[in-house]
């Protein structure tokens, strides 16, 4: 059997695109963060770049966006591996696509907590952090969880410019076991990855909701919480996030 | 930058841009299809095929594209379905996105209030006439945004199709790279052309949902 020969090849290729996932997933969100800030600042000096650079990411292609920091990133003088270079394009990617979700989830929250929690003395960043963000969460969390899923999928374009996550592992197998018997796996050994994927993801989304549950375990039972979200996300464009 | 390098590699670069529009065109056409039919059968209430649908939209939403376009260029050919690249390509990015399309399309249907049945039926309209007539403006009017959002991505994604060795945009582009070095010129153009086409898809999408959301009635 092909898979268990090469067992331990797709176990370390599986490993890196864990590694890969969780770096994409900390980088993203990070970028996500910063360009939902920089998208709600009123100065339209500030505002408007971060607006620019947001629409150019998630227009641009994903994989024009890796092959663009990867072929770059060396003329600016900071020559990244294929691992970095790849969780840097996915993490600019990616936090285009987060930001539009976060801010939206932060906007849906009625203005009146923030005064209310002004009012109670929890000024500022205690404010933001007690109040407005627990209240933001369910909206940001299932749209965010479907995101997150998108960038471990994504992690496999790192593939195209050279890290040995899984997907390239496979490419590796399947290169050398048609050199040496003439066969291409290329049935067997895709399909095994894109079982392994599916797998993950799937565990993802399960966690997901785990957490959700854990953010509206508090929530009185509201009519409908889709509806704000419907109503606040339509105008931001693709939230299937595959780009 | 150096646009006369640009101005030479134009020739190249629209060539590759051609590719892109005829396999992301033919992927949105079959997609659309499929995306129509698999919504009717889920939800047409015969258990089976529709879990067989739901089977279908959650595997290929729960993997990575990029690896479905090597399986089915490099794997389909195990079980006796050879394909050239450029349509496997097509093949590839039309699975990707009809799984996205059966969604939005269910979801476009789901929003349809269930009265209008009884108020086709009560006119007497014909089983084709009200799936036509009535449900399908009042479900694209819900599901057109969401269509858009995944035809745009279709544009898109057919990008990846570089991977399998389609001489498509990002193909040329990549290509040039290797042997040029022009990086910044290079993805300077094919950013524009992406651009260019993403809007021109997004620009058609908001002349047709102003379109649908003219009141009925007043002709």
């Amino acid at each position: 059997m092909l898979l268990l020969e090469y067992s331990g090849f797709l176990l370390a290729g599986f490993l890196t695109t864990l590694r890969l996932s969780l770096a994409v997933v900390l980088g993203a969100t990070f970028c996500a963060i910063l360009f939902a800030v920089g998208l709600s600042i009123r100065s339209p000096l500030v505002r408007r770049p971060f607006q620019l650079l947001v629409e150019i990411l998630r227009d641009v292609p994903l994989i024009v966006t890796v092959f663009l920091i990867y072929f770059v990133m060396p003329r600016t003088g900071l020559a990244l591996d294929p691992f970095w270079s790849a969780t840097l394009a996915v993490s600019l990617w990616g936090g285009a696509n987060g930001s539009h979700v976060i801010r939206a989830g932060l906007l849906a929250v009625p203005t009146g907590q923030l005064e209310a929690a002004r009012a109670f003395g929890l000024s500022g960043w205690k404010g933001l952090l007690l109040i407005i963000i627990p209240q933001a969460m369910p909206v940001i969390l299932p749209p965010y969880i479907s995101l997150i899923t998108a960038w471990v999928q994504s992690s496999s374009l790192g593939a195209v410019v050279g890290a040995y996550e899984l997907f390239r592992s496979g490419q590796v197998i399947i290169e050398q076991t048609t050199i040496s018997t003439g066969k291409s796996p290329a049935f067997l050994v895709y399909g095994f990855i894109l079982l392994v994927y599916f797998v993950l993801c799937w565990l993802i989304s399960r966690g997901g909701s785990w957490v959700e549950r854990h953010f509206n375990k508090h929530r009185a039972p509201v009519k409908d919480v889709t509806r704000p979200l419907a109503g606040v996300l339509s105008p931001v464009g693709p939230l299937d996030g595959r780009t | 930058m150096d646009f006369d390098y640009i101005l030479r590699a134009l020739p190249d670069l629209l060539r590759g841009a051609q590719t892109t529009i005829a396999v992301s065109t033919l992927a949105i056409f079959f997609s659309l299809c499929v995306g129509v039919i698999g919504s009717t059968i889920r939800s047409s209430g015969f258990k089976p095929a529709s879990y067989l649908v739901t089977a279908y939209v959650e595997f290929i939403r729960g993997t990575p594209y990029l690896v479905q376009i090597f399986f089915i260029f490099y794997g389909f050919p195990a079980i006796g379905l050879k394909l050239s690249v450029f349509w496997s390509g097509v093949a590839a990015l039309s699975i990707w996105a009809s799984a996205f399309h059966i969604e939005n399309i269910r979801a476009g249907l789901a929003s349809v209030p269930t009265g209008v049945n009884d108020a086709s039926g009560s006119l007497g309209l014909g089983r084709l006439h009200h799936a036509l007539f009535v449900v399908l403006p009042i479900a694209l009017r819900s599901a057109l945004p969401s269509m858009m959002n995944t035809i745009v991505s279709t544009v898109k994604n057919s990008a990846y199709l570089q991977a399998i060795g389609l001489v498509e945009l990002t193909f040329v582009a990549v290509e040039r790279v290797a042997y040029d070095f022009r990086v910044i010129e290079m993805f300077a153009s094919i950013c524009a052309i992406y651009l260019m086409c993403v809007f021109t898809v997004s620009g058609l999408g908001s002349v047709l949902q102003r379109r649908l959301d003219r009141p009925y009635g007043g002709r």
